[in-house]
Parts: structure tokens; sequence; C-alpha cells
């Protein structure tokens, strides 16, 4: 048997009261609060992964910030090479009605201001600013005007980088396209090479843009086409030393001159000594495909030697209107490839930051059922505990004396 | 006849005294650490007669303290171990709370700081974004002030408890001393035992046992000697001798207990043990300093981390950045022993490198030596420590002074100053280097398929990396820079010059040029910002094997860890003290049942003996009328 000393027992019930009422001041606590974990040391690998989840989500949470940017800012780009579509398809309307020779002198001067105009549009749209003031097609040179007309030349002064926007943990997407890229990477003629008449070119030939046979055979090397008679022509090749006569033949006027993977029709009458070039195409950019356009409606062209001269050009402005266009549809799908993709971005991040709030309330917060259960059984507890202090102390054998 | 009512005297006598000692018994009922008192009876000598021994009544032998040595030193061992871990805990908690919050913790203002970067990221030319991202900055900086603050609050009031605890200890050492004086000035005199004095010794040695762990030692003439740590006598019969707190040896904010005695100081703080001094000093030294030299070394790397990366960017005004965060600098402390003059210059060079521990060098032999100062493990240093070649040890670099003479030592702390002295270097936002210096382009006329790829800054101090330079091939296989020396050029390989360092995709063409030169029209460059908010959430500290956020995870996991064990062995050893505690009142306690119980036996035996002396006086008298009759 146990002795019970007078103080103990009541020190021991007293403990006890002390006791129930901490655990019971937790619990009310964990209620009121919401959350099972309060410090690190109530659960420390929960208080650490609640850290780690927390910052994933602020960090998911800044990604879908990120993804906004990027594409409220490829959705004005993509809206700027609409316009660029637009006004390109209209030159081209443009250019196909006065390139006829049917159109006279005046008519041609009336669709040349015309064109003028919609080539200032074009350098407008490419000046374009986002609503943070900063230009669309400058490419890091945010602040700079990208496109500005130098000695009558437009000139780009932007760069020739992006601005990638993070938009996942290790996924980057550009939110633009330099200028460089969008207006200045226009292939020349026909994409692979571009044809022209010899400036003192006395007859009426004119040159088509061409088109590659035999992808295999094209060197890139510069050729000229030579009539040594009305009748006779030969290609050489102008970056070698005679004897250099890659292909002969006699003309006949449309029929196809094929030398070295390249075919090219000659069509009227080429004067004897009367040559054409085929040279491998660069880049060009679109202000001076324009400008060119704009300075060929303005010849009058009123010799067959000249006429022709006008023919090729205005052949050649199509085709480099063409590839304009290409070049624009190009960036345009690459822009809606990157909306697309921060489509899936900002679904994936939306889905996790929803999966991280899940997670963080699965370790911090408090399951109420429980607790609310808890906190009745250490109610009764501290019930009990009181009464047994108020009974226990009221025993007393000097009661009977 | 005589003798019948010198029995019934001795009774009366002796029951009179069961009563008295009841009564005492009743009276403390409420007095701590009072033992129970029992009266001890025995008979009084027989009287022989020829037909025997004839008893002669009862005496008091004593008065016994009703107490059990060993539960004694049990619950003085229990409340030793108790008082420890309570005082332990009582900090450690201190520490958990201040890390407690998981929106408003170092680890959301972190994330919230490279939040405000990607913000930039996201417009660099807008100052606002700028602006928030300054203010974040400021945030992180005050938030690391504020703990570290708090960390060195608590160290300093972990002195005063530790100056306070010492005192009390020598207040009770000198009581005891005075007790144990009048203990055996009273057991002299009598031959017994002076319960209640022992008893307020036990008192004050359960007080004393509470501040630390003591053993102690009974002698004959019924006092009692103190020692605590290792055998240091604390008290020796009437001789109190005191501890007194000093400073450490390297760090006079940091105090140290000693022990006065006739034959000089001891340091006795390494061998206290056990009771608040015990726990407040492995708190010190245990939780404490790790989590002052953890927080600093976070400092250290997110300072390290954004400085480098704003040297290697280009800001808003076009000028190479300059470092956003500023952190207290190695502490080195000099041995109050050292004879030598001079202290080592200690700086940091790799935050990478630098670990949560202290360390010691030391002159020993014409030679100096580095060891880890909790481990005392030896730390490998290279170079010969002058200036031109400085020790290099875990990310330090150590210049030892020429004043120093053998045997003097040093305290180098890497990381405890650096919290506290985190803050932000400029206030004007255009100052954020968001933007590379350099920018790249391919040329118009290019006919390969080289294409830009990565551009970065490998040396910012190069003094070329801005001016323009152009890269030309002369085959897809070699380029030269800016007409220099032809290269071999490999496919997956950067082009390095300047100072920077171009990726090339695809196949260059011979004749293909591509250029670098300055970017300081980029205002709309975010490049160097991406990478850094890249490399805040990589590995980064512990030589590349523990991201940031990583370090401040295991921060607050070491915090969690070790308040939960000391809140888990404070509240086993409270029931162990209880437990103790119980034991011992069991034994010695005074239960007033009880007490009633004896109230009423003495009170029968006294009423018993007064009627004997009754039956004396009649039988006397009886004998008397029959003499008169």
């Amino acid at each position: 048997m146990t002795r019970i000393s007078t103080a103990g027992q009541h020190y021991r019930s007293l403990n006890a009261l002390l006791n129930a009422q901490s655990q019971l001041a937790k619990t009310q606590q964990q209620i009121a609060t919401g959350r099972r974990v309060q410090t690190p040391a109530d659960d420390p690998i929960g208080a650490t992964r609640i850290q780690d989840l927390a910052r994933q989500l602020s960090a998911s949470n800044q990604y879908l910030a990120n993804n906004d940017i990027a594409r409220s800012r490829l959705a004005l780009e993509e809206q700027a090479l609409a316009d660029v579509s637009t006004s390109i398809t209209r030159i081209r309307e443009l250019l196909v009605q006065a390139g006829t020779d049917t159109v006279d002198y005046e008519s041609r001067q009336m669709v040349r201001l015309e064109i003028e105009g919609r080539a200032q549009e074009l350098l407008d749209i490419a000046n374009r600013k986002d609503a943070q003031g900063e230009y669309l097609f400058a490419g890091l040179a945010t602040l700079t005007q990208p496109f500005a007309r130098v000695a009558g030349v437009v000139t780009y002064f932007g760069d020739q980088s992006q601005r990638m926007q993070q938009v996942g943990e290790t996924q980057r997407i550009a939110d633009g396209d330099s200028g460089a890229e969008v207006f200045g990477r226009i292939d020349e003629g026909n994409g692979m090479f571009v044809t022209g008449a010899a400036a003192g070119n006395t007859g009426s030939g004119s040159v088509s843009v061409g088109h590659l046979v035999d992808r295999a055979a094209w060197t890139g090397q510069t050729y000229t086409v030579q009539f040594t008679s009305t009748t006779d022509w030969q290609v050489v090749d102008s970056t070698v030393p005679t004897p250099n006569v890659v292909a002969t033949g006699t003309y006949r006027s449309g029929d196809a001159i094929v030398f070295g993977g390249a075919s090219i029709a000659i069509s009227g009458s080429p004067a004897a000594g009367d040559s054409f070039t085929v040279r491998a195409s660069g880049s060009t950019d679109l202000f001076s495909a324009l400008d060119k356009l704009v300075s060929t409606l303005g010849d009058r062209a009123d010799t067959a030697a000249t006429k022709a001269q006008w023919r090729t050009a205005v052949d050649g402005s199509l085709e480099q209107l063409d590839q304009a266009f290409d070049r624009i549809l190009e960036m345009r799908s690459s822009v809606g490839v990157r909306l697309n993709m921060l489509d899936v971005a900002q679904a994936a991040q939306e889905d996790a930051a929803l999966n991280f709030e899940t997670l963080i309330s699965d370790v911090r917060d408090l399951d109420y059922s429980e607790a609310v259960t808890r906190l009745n059984v250490q109610y009764t507890g501290l019930q009990a505990a009181q009464k047994a202090i108020a009974n226990v102390g009221q025993l007393s054998l000097f009661d009977y004396l | 006849m005589a003798d019948l009512l010198s029995t019934a005297v001795s009774a009366l006598q002796t029951y009179r005294r069961g009563l008295d000692t009841t009564s005492h018994n009743i009276a403390n009922v409420g007095t701590a650490g009072y033992s129970r008192q029992r009266i001890e009876t025995a008979t009084r000598e027989a009287m022989p007669y020829g037909n025997g021994w004839v008893g002669t009544g009862v005496d008091v032998s004593t008065v016994r303290r009703v107490y059990d040595e060993f539960v004694t030193m049990q619950s003085r061992s229990s409340t030793t171990s108790y008082e420890e871990q309570a005082a332990y805990a009582s900090l450690a908690e201190r520490i958990n709370n201040l890390y407690a919050s998981s929106t408003t913790g170092l680890s959301a203002t972190l994330q919230k700081f490279s939040n405000a970067l990607q913000a930039v990221a996201n417009a660099p030319s807008s100052s606002s974004a700028r602006q928030v991202m300054l203010s974040e900055a400021n945030t992180l900086a005050a938030q690391m002030n504020s703990y570290a603050t708090t960390l060195n609050g608590i160290a300093s009031e972990l002195n005063q408890r530790v100056t306070s605890a010492t005192n009390e200890v020598n207040s009770l050492a000198t009581a005891i001393a005075d007790l144990n004086d009048k203990i055996v000035v009273a057991q002299n005199r009598t031959g017994q035992p002076p319960n209640d004095l022992l008893d307020q010794r036990d008192v004050l040695l359960d007080e004393l046992s509470a501040k630390v762990a003591v053993t102690t030692l009974r002698q004959d003439d019924g006092s009692i000697n103190v020692f605590i740590g290792t055998g240091q006598p604390l008290v020796l019969g009437r001789q109190a001798s005191k501890l007194v707190t000093g400073p450490d040896e390297f760090d006079a904010s940091r105090l140290q207990v000693s022990m006065q005695t006739t034959s000089g100081t001891v340091d006795v703080t390494k061998s206290l043990t056990g009771g608040e001094i015990g726990g407040l000093l492995q708190f010190r030294d245990g939780m404490l300093e790790g989590a002052r030299n953890s927080l600093g070394q976070l400092a250290v790397g997110i300072a390290a981390l954004v400085n480098e990366q704003q040297a290697q960017g280009m800001d808003l005004n076009g000028a190479m950045g300059k470092a956003l965060f500023a952190v207290g600098g190695v502490e080195t402390l000099r041995s109050a022993n050292n004879t030598g003059t001079g202290s080592p210059s200690v700086t940091r060079v790799d935050a990478t490198k630098i670990t949560t521990s202290n360390y010691r060098l030391e002159l020993a032999g014409g030679t100096w030596s580095l060891r880890n100062a909790d481990t005392g493990a030896a730390v490998a240093m290279t170079g010969s420590g002058t200036a031109a070649d400085p020790f290099v040890a875990d990310g330090l670099e150590i210049v030892v002074p020429a004043g120093a003479v053998d045997g003097d030592e040093f305290q180098i702390r890497p990381t405890q100053n650096a919290a506290i002295g985190m803050k932000v270097l400029f206030t004007d936002p255009s100052s954020l280097a968001a933007a590379l210096p350099v920018i790249a382009s391919t040329a118009s006329a290019n006919t390969g398929s080289g294409r830009l790829g990565e551009l970065s800054v490998v040396d910012p101090t190069n003094p070329g990396l801005r001016t323009t330079a152009s890269i030309v091939f002369s085959s897809p296989t070699s380029y030269s820079v800016d007409g220099g020396p032809a290269q071999t050029y490999v496919a997956g390989q950067p082009i390095v010059a300047n100072g920077w360092s171009l990726m090339i995709e695809g196949t260059p063409a011979a004749g293909d040029t591509f250029g670098v030169k300055d970017n300081s029209t980029g205002v709309g460059d975010n490049r160097n910002f991406l990478t850094l908010a890249d490399r805040l959430g990589k590995p980064y500290l512990d030589d590349g094997k523990t991201s940031l956020s990583g370090a401040i995870g295991r921060v607050v996991a070491d915090v969690g860890v070790q308040t939960r064990q000391a809140q888990v062995s404070r509240d086993a050893l409270a029931a162990v003290q209880q437990d103790a505690i119980a034991a011992k009142d069991s034994v010695s306690g005074v239960n007033l049942d009880e007490e009633a119980a004896n109230l009423i036996r003495y009170q029968q035996a006294y009423q018993a003996a007064a009627q004997v002396v009754q039956v004396a006086n009649e039988t006397f008298n009886t004998l008397l009328g029959a003499i008169a009759r």
C-alpha cells in the first residue's frame, strides 16, 4: 500500500488539473486557428514540408503572373502581325493591279501613292509599343525606337535578341520577336536565287523569278545568261575564270533555261549582248523591298528596253512580297505556337498551385471532427479532475472528532 | 504504590510528547520540505524482584524524522534533470516561435524576393517593379536582422540568467553552510538530531539541485559537504565557496562560471551539468550557437549569390551591376591569454564552402593550425598565411598576424555576425542589374544554319567585355575573333572571348559572321535576372549541395526537432520528478487522517494513564484509610 500524504494528494490532483487545462488550451488554440501545426516543434517534418510547399505555391503563382505578361505581349505581337499581313496583301493587290502593261503611268502613280501610305503604315506597326510603353519589335532595346528612316533608308536600331519569360520551373517562353527577325529576315528572290536584268540591256527580254529543279546541283554560284546573238545564249559561272561556260542553247521566248540546278525563263526579244544575272539569295528587309517597289512604280518605262527592265522588277517585287507574307505567316505561327504553349503551361501551373494548396492543407490544417472529439474528451477530463479535488478534499477524519 | 504513580506519570509524559509531535505534524502539513515526526517509545528499565522483573513505565527515546535518504536523493536528481531540460526547452521554444510562421517566415520572404525579381524580369524597364524588388530586398535584410537580434537577445538574456542562477547558488551554499553549523551545535548539545533544521537544509539542497547538479556527502557530526561539477567543493562543513561569472577567454560577451577557492579561481563552466545552469550552458553551446551560425550562413549565401549575379549584369543606366547586399564580416577573436600582438585578418572568399562551424586558429611550435571549435577536428589549410599567399580553408582566406608568438590562440567565427549586419547597399531601383552588358547578333548575309544560342558573362572584370567583337567563320569548324588567330570550332562548345561566352546552335557556313557588342540600349533585357531567379532555386551552399530554400528548410527542421526533443524529454522528466516527489512524500509527508488517528490514540493512552494515577490515588487512599481506622 502506498502511503499518501495530504499535501501530496493535493499536489497530485492539482497537477492532473493543470495538465488537463494545458491540453485543453492547446486543442482550443488549434480549433481557433484551424491549424494542426502551430510551430515547427509540433511537427518538424511537417513544418519543413509546409514551408517548402508554400514556397512552391508562391512560385507557381509567380509563373502564372509571368505567363499573363508573356501572353499579353504575344497577343499584341499577334495583332501587329495580323495588321502587317493585311497591309502586305493590300499592297500585293495594288501591285498586281498596277503591274500590267495596260495601266498608264499616271494611274500607276495613284497606286504608288497608296503603296507609299501603306509602307508608312507598316513602319508605324513595326514601331508599335505595348502597354508599358516598350517597343514590341526592338529586341531587348525596348525603349529605343526600332525603325527609323536615315538618309531615306529604313534602318533598324534594335537588337536581335528576345526576352524570355519564366512560365514554369524549367520552361521559358519568348514574349516577343525582334524587328530584325520579323521584318529583316525576308528571303530575296524565290528564296534560293535572285534573277535580274543587266542595266544596259537594249532588247525587250525580261526574266522570270525562276525556280530550282535540282536542289543537289545548286551550288549558290553567281551565273550570267549572255545573249551572243538574238537567238543564242550561253550561261557562264561568273565566280570562276574562263573557260566558264556551263550551258548554251537556242533562244525561244518563254522557254526554260536550265543550268546548275536552276531553271529560269526569259521572254520578249533580247538583243545580242544583253545579259541576265542569277545569284544566290540573301535576305532583305521589308522596308527596303517596299522602297524598291515604290521606286519601280515611279519609273516611266516607255521604251521596249525599260519596259522589260520594269517587268523584271515588278515580277521580282511580287515575289518579294510573297516572301515577306510567308515570313510574317511564319512568325504568326511561331507566336501561335507560343500562345498555345502558354496555355498548356498555365493549365499545368494552375493544377500545380491547386495541388500545392491541397497538400499544404493536408499537412497544416486541423481535422476538425477529430479535434472537436478530442476537445470533448479533454473537457470531460478537466471536469472530472475538478470534481475529484472538490470531493476528495472534503473527506477528513477530523470531521468525526 | 510510588512505582504505580511514577509509571503512570511516565506514560502521561510520553503521550503528552506524542500529542505534541502530532500537533507539530498537523501544524506543518503545509510546510514545504517538512518530514513528519514520530516519537519512538521504549520501556523504562524494569525493577528486579525475587519473583521477576517488574516494568517501570515508558520513555520517549527520540523524536524521529520519518525520512528515506534514498528517495530524497532520487527526487533531488530528478529535479536536477527536469530543471535542466525545462531551462533548455523554454529557450528552445523562443527560437521555435521565431521560426514558426509559414506565411511570414524566412522561406516566404525569400520566395517573395524571388517573385519580385521575376516581376522585374517581366518588365525590366518598369521602375515600379524595380522598387518592389528593392523593398523586398530590404524586407529580407530586415528579417535577417530581426532574427539575429532576437537570437542575440536570447544570448544576452541567457548571460543574465546564468549570472542570477550563480548568485542563487552562492546564497544557497552560504545558507547550507550556516545550517551545517547550527546542526552540528544542536546535535552536540542534545545528542539528538535537530529534525527541523535537517528538513530546512534538505529544502535548500533541493533548491540548489534545481540550479545545478550536486553530490552530497554526510559527515558524522551531522554536517553535509556539497560538491559540484567534477568534485569541486561548494560547501565544506561551515565553509561555502563562491561561484563567479566572468568573460570567456575569447568572447567577453559570453560568460564563464568559475569557482573561487582558497587556492585560486578555477573555471568550472565545462564541468557544470544539470539544473538550470547546466541547461542554459548546454543550450548556449548547442542550439543557440547552431541557430546563429546557420542563420549567418544563409545570409552569407543569399548575399554572395545575388551579388555575384549583380556583378555579371548591367543596370538600367548601362553601368555594370554592383553588390545589392552587405553582410557582417568574419569575427576574429583573440584569446585573453595571448602574449603576442595582432589578430589574423580573415575574409570569406567562397560562400559555397562556408560552414556553420566556428574555428580555433593556433600557433604552436612555429606552425599555424586550424581546428573546428565544436568538434576539435583539425581542418586542412592550403597556402602559407601571408597576405600574398593566405591560408585557405573552408571558404575562408586567413592572413596571420606577424606579431603572434607561440601559444597564441584565436577564435574565428565565419558566420555568426553575418545576419545582423545584412543590409541593402543601394536605394536607386535602376541599379538592379536585370540586363546582361553584352548582346549578340547574326549578320543578315549569313548563309549557314548557325543561330545565336545563350550568351553569358564569365568574367565581368574583363576590360574588353563590352567592346564590339566580331566572330568570323572561315569554315564550319574554324573561326577567329576580331581578326585574331584561327580557332577550332566544336559544335556544342561555347566561343569564349573578352570575358563572355557565346553558344552557337546549328552549323555556321564559311564567311558567316556573328557579333557581340555592348548592350547599353538593352533596357528591356531580363537575361541576368532570369539567371538569378533560376540560381536562387538551385543548389548553392555546402559546396553546391544545398539550395538557399533547402538551407532554410534545414534550419526550420533542426529547430523543430531540437525543440520537440527538449519538450518531450522535459515532459518525461516532469513525470519522473513528480513520481520521485510522490515517493518522497509517501514516506515523509503528513497525512491528516493518520495524524487524527494518532491524536485519538495518544489521547486515549493519555486518558488511560491519567486513570492509572486515579487508581494509584484511590489505592493509596484505601491504604491510608485502613491505617487511620
